[in-house]
């Protein structure tokens, strides 16, 4: 199992979210989130005072995958949240031991 | 035995319990028995038996094989009850046992050796309890405990008030329950007071203080079976029960809410088969299938049961909320009465009105007069202007007034000046709060009754659609004493915000279209705006503001959270759709406030900044391409038709000479009514060169028109004319067409009330200011005196001026914005420099905010932007007449 995140463009959630659930992912959260890579902030100057804008915002999903989608979910990831510009955002993947439902404790990929 | 009958609202249900005698029943036949009593109660619930006896017989079985039990227990243990009794409390004190609700039962013990004798038999009887079904949940004190106040432990002592004998020494009882608890509630009465008032407020702000709730708590919610007895409690303990009186009708329609939503939670539980009072879409439509509760024969789908659910907890909150404000139900010592007495209550004179302020509130001193509808809705107005509101005693003598036909109804319509009046106020949401309440808001906007109370099953929306459209006002009148920090940043837009009134009127009427069957709410909810447009009279320009912001309602939410706000096609798309900036503010204080009264978490401080950043960049697009688009008259042919239509007698040609070359913002800010009287200005230019038009706004404020051909230093001499008049700009448009024409707009304050008390000097007034501009008359005399006077008074709040120039936003001009404190004669100062030093201003927006200008001016030195070098001269020309 793998855990992804990736961090969107908030513009680009809801074309991604759809293609998400056409691959047949159902699950997953989502957070709002604040930073920047490369993407530096700007200032904007509002009736004499002024605005930094240095942590841009951003979207962060979350999900644990069975092997088997990993590729299908990053691909689908890749094709919609892409604008091509600085900022599209990354996608990170780690290692995941277990998984376990609270409800009826099962274990695994039965959990996902 | 003798049970004492507590004190209390009129619900007490059943008779005494009889002492039960016998061997000891085995548990095997005890539990068994429970179980079938309870089947039969249940189906008997569901067949139709009323709620009041469902608890009534849960009760009884609770009673019965409780003191069966006990009486057992004793034997078993070889005891007898003397110096030992058990109490029902709470809930089960009064019988008002629901399926699966704790048995709250008293230990009471006579001494503390009596304690340690029965403890073992206590475990054995509560164990046997638990096993036949009953959830116990008790407690344990001597008879000296009982004297004591546990202060943190309100709630034993709340429980304590609705005691009840169960078994055992019943002299022991009478001993607590005659001279013990009589004697420590009088002491404790002040504590117990101010501590019940706490947690009820405590639990009403845990659900956001409003009874419209999509998916209710019927027990904890406000207006909810606790707000009754929380009532109850109050009353009970009050040292003056007068001031609680409550008539027959009420107490009527009080006992039947109890019915309704006591069969609600009856339902509830043997639905759930555990002790959740949440009452879910799933269950909703359960109940409105079965009836639950109504006995008219009348079938309702989920949505128009829920209504009734609505109208019944409404019942109760507001019974509730009367006892909550009686602060005199607070007893006070010897010396605070002494004090008050000669203090008096806090009473404002009601100069000739029917109603005035006492004690912070709204009262009603001559209720006959309001039959008179305008007093009452000039009563709402105050209130909405004050933020003051109004008492639950003036609402309840509101509706006497409306409930008593004998009193003859006159002036029954609000026109749109008053409503207009009262909507544009600091504080809409106390006048719009109460008269939903009472059902006035439905009278004067019936359109408003088809989200009555309406639940849209949506998992976003927390509240019912009338509850979230109140809401959004009141999230904006908030600002005033910004309660977060979101608020704050949001806060100068509330408070300078152009036709407050259309803003609140379009979020009253947002919604609607939720309540009629469209496809697409916001299609019905224009529909509501027409119907109401039409009856109240609004003008083509107010309504199609409104209609502006109904339609596009969801954009600027959508906008921020599906487009790329940092995109510069992103904000020119958008700053397209709205127009222009006074339509941006209306439009994003109407997002903020939507969001934020969907639920209390949907308005996170990420997407108030995603919010903040769209309506910056937005504005920042308006000021800074103002030169940017100009009109094309021949391409305009909509408009074109619209001001032919209102203009007498105009040719197309003529029309299309005035607008050519003019600012896009120009066709923004002015309606075609607006336009059509400017070409009429336009065309006595031939023979008048300066033409003047003055307009009284409301009080003090007026605005200007004046059209000229352009020259040097225009811009400055209407500044000082203005100025030398006392007059303070508050806003103000410098326009130009591409043949030179000038329409300049100002907006003023007439400080010293020179125009509005002498309407004879508004001609002179006119006069003065086209002489001066055609060089008849000298500028300086009126300026001298002005400035000294206005310089001696201090500013209330300091700010630090600053400027900047922008080479980059305009093609052709460098802007110029300067951010200063505001003082009369100031504009003048900035437009004699920029004259002095040879800037030609293009376009200036002027604006104001409190103590604050902001002022932008477009400047071009012989048709191309400033240099270098003339921008640090004009800095330095500025810095030393500004500061």
């Amino acid at each position: 199992m793998m855990k992804l995140e990736a961090i969107i463009q908030p513009s680009r959630f809801e074309s991604v979210k759809d293609a998400l659930r056409e691959a047949g992912i159902e699950g997953m959260t989502v957070t709002e989130v604040r930073g920047h890579g490369r993407q530096k902030g700007h200032t904007e100057v509002y009736r004499g005072r002024e605005y930094t804008v240095d942590l841009l915002p951003k979207i962060k999903l979350e999900m644990v995958l069975p092997d088997k989608l990993v590729n299908t979910v990053v691909d689908t990831i890749l094709k919609t949240a892409k604008t091509g510009k600085i900022g599209d955002g990354k996608i990170f993947l780690s290692r995941v031991d277990e998984a376990i439902r609270i409800r009826n404790e099962e274990r695994g990929e039965n959990a996902l | 035995m003798t049970t004492v009958a507590r004190p209390g609202l009129r619900l007490s249900f059943g008779q005494p319990i009889k002492k039960m005698q016998g061997s000891v029943t085995p548990q095997s036949v005890l539990g068994p028995q429970a179980d079938d009593e309870r089947q039969r109660i249940r189906k008997e619930f569901e067949s139709g038996v009323s709620a009041r006896q469902t608890v009534l017989a849960l009760c009884a079985l609770a009673d019965q094989k409780t003191q069966q039990v006990f009486e057992d227990s004793l034997q078993t243990h070889g005891q007898t009850s003397s110096g030992f009794c058990l109490l029902a409390l709470g809930g089960y004190g009064r019988r008002l046992l629901f399926p699966y609700s704790d048995l709250d039962i008293l230990f009471l013990f006579g001494t503390e050796k009596a304690e340690q004798t029965f403890r073992p038999l206590i475990s054995d009887f509560s164990r046997t309890l638990w096993d036949m079904g009953f959830r116990v949940s008790s407690a344990g004190r001597t008879l000296e405990e009982c004297k004591r106040i546990e202060e943190d432990n309100i709630e034993f002592h709340l429980a304590l008030l609705d005691r009840r004998f169960l078994a055992g020494d019943s002299e022991l009882f009478n001993r607590l329950d005659n001279r013990i608890l009589p004697t420590s509630e009088k002491t404790a009465r002040p504590f117990l007071l101010t501590q019940l008032h706490k947690l009820t407020k405590d639990r009403l702000n845990r659900y956001g203080n409003t009874i419209f709730h999509l998916e209710p708590n019927v027990k904890d919610a406000p207006g909810g079976l606790r707000d009754y007895q929380a009532a109850a409690w109050l009353r009970q303990i009050a040292e003056n029960k007068q001031s609680l009186n409550i008539t027959a009708a009420e107490e009527d329609l009080a006992s039947g809410a109890v019915d309704f939503l006591s069969a609600i939670r009856c339902f509830l539980h043997y639905a759930n088969g555990r002790n959740d009072n949440t009452l879910t879409y799933e269950l909703q439509a359960s109940a409105a299938e079965r009836s639950l509760g109504v006995f008219d024969g009348e079938a309702r789908n989920a949505a128009e049961w829920m209504r009734l659910y609505f109208r019944h907890a409404r019942t109760l909150n507001r019974l509730l909320l009367r006892y909550l404000e009686q602060k005199a139900l607070v007893p006070q010592t010897f010396r605070q009465r002494f004090f008050n007495a000669a203090r008096g209550p806090k009473t404002e004179p009601p100069n000739g009105r029917p109603f005035g302020v006492r004690d912070g509130m709204y009262e009603v001193f001559n209720q006959p007069a309001l039959s008179d509808r305008s007093q009452i809705f000039s009563l709402f107005t105050e209130a909405a202007r004050a933020g003051i509101p109004l008492s639950r005693q003036a609402e309840r003598c509101i509706a006497y007034i409306m409930q008593h036909p004998e009193l003859p109804v006159s002036n029954a319509q609000i026109s749109w000046a008053s409503l207009r009046e009262m909507l544009g106020a600091d504080y809409p949401g106390f006048a719009l709060r109460p008269m939903q309440r009472l059902g006035l808001l439905t009278d004067a906007l019936p359109e408003f009754s088809r989200i009555d109370s309406l639940v849209v099953r949506d998992f976003y929306h927390r509240y019912t659609v009338d509850e979230h459209s109140l809401r959004t006002i009141e999230h904006l009148q908030e600002m005033a004493d910004p309660p977060d920090e979101r608020a704050e940043h949001f806060q100068p837009l509330w408070r300078t915000v152009d036709r407050r009134d259309l803003l609140i009127f379009a979020l009253l009427l947002h919604d609607i279209g939720k309540g009629m069957p469209v496809e697409n709410h916001v299609t019905g909810s224009l529909e509501a705006l027409a119907s109401a447009a039409e009856r109240l009279k609004l003008s083509e320009e107010d309504v199609a503001e409104v209609h502006f912001l109904i339609e596009r309602h969801l954009d600027m939410s959508a906008t921020m959270q599906r487009r790329d706000i940092f995109d510069p096609a992103t904000v020119s798309g958008f700053a397209a759709t709205v127009g222009n900036q006074e339509r941006l503010q209306r439009l994003c204080l109407l997002t903020y406030a939507d969001i934020h009264a969907v639920n209390p978490e949907a308005l996170t401080p990420w997407k108030a900044d995603m919010l903040w950043q769209l309506f910056v960049a937005t504005s920042n697009y308006f000021s800074r391409t103002l030169d940017r688009d100009r009109v094309h008259a021949p391409d305009e042919t909509s408009l074109l038709e619209q001001v032919r239509g209102v203009l007498a007698g105009g040719t197309t040609e003529e029309i299309e000479k005035f607008l050519e070359g003019l600012p896009r913002r120009y066709l923004a800010v002015h309606s075609a009514n607006d336009i059509a009287q400017h070409i009429a200005m336009y065309r006595k230019l031939r023979t008048e060169p300066v033409q003047v038009e003055l307009r009284q706004g409301s009080g003090r404020s007026f605005s200007l028109t004046l059209m000229t051909a352009d020259r040097p230093s225009l811009f400055a001499t209407i500044a000082g004319v203005l100025a030398g008049w006392g007059m303070n700009i508050i806003k103000a448009d410098a326009f130009a067409n591409a043949a030179g024409t000038v329409v300049d707009t100002f907006h003023f304050a007439d400080l010293h009330h020179t125009l509005e008390l002498n309407p004879t000097e508004i001609d002179r007034f006119r006069r003065s200011l086209a002489d001066v501009v055609n060089g008849k008359a000298p500028l300086q005399p009126l300026l001298q005196g002005r400035d000294k006077a206005s310089r001696e008074r201090p500013p209330k709040v300091a700010i630090e001026t600053k400027f900047g120039f922008d080479d980059n936003s305009s093609e052709h001009s460098t802007l110029l914005e300067i951010v200063a404190q505001d003082r009369p004669g100031l504009l003048y100062d900035i437009g004699s420099t920029l004259a002095r030093l040879w800037c030609n201003i293009e376009v200036a927006l002027i604006d104001t905010e409190g103590q604050k200008v902001i002022d932008v001016f477009y400047l071009t030195e012989q048709g191309k932007k400033l240099g270098p070098e003339k921008q640090a001269a004009l800095f330095e020309a500025l810095r030393t007449k500004l500061g």
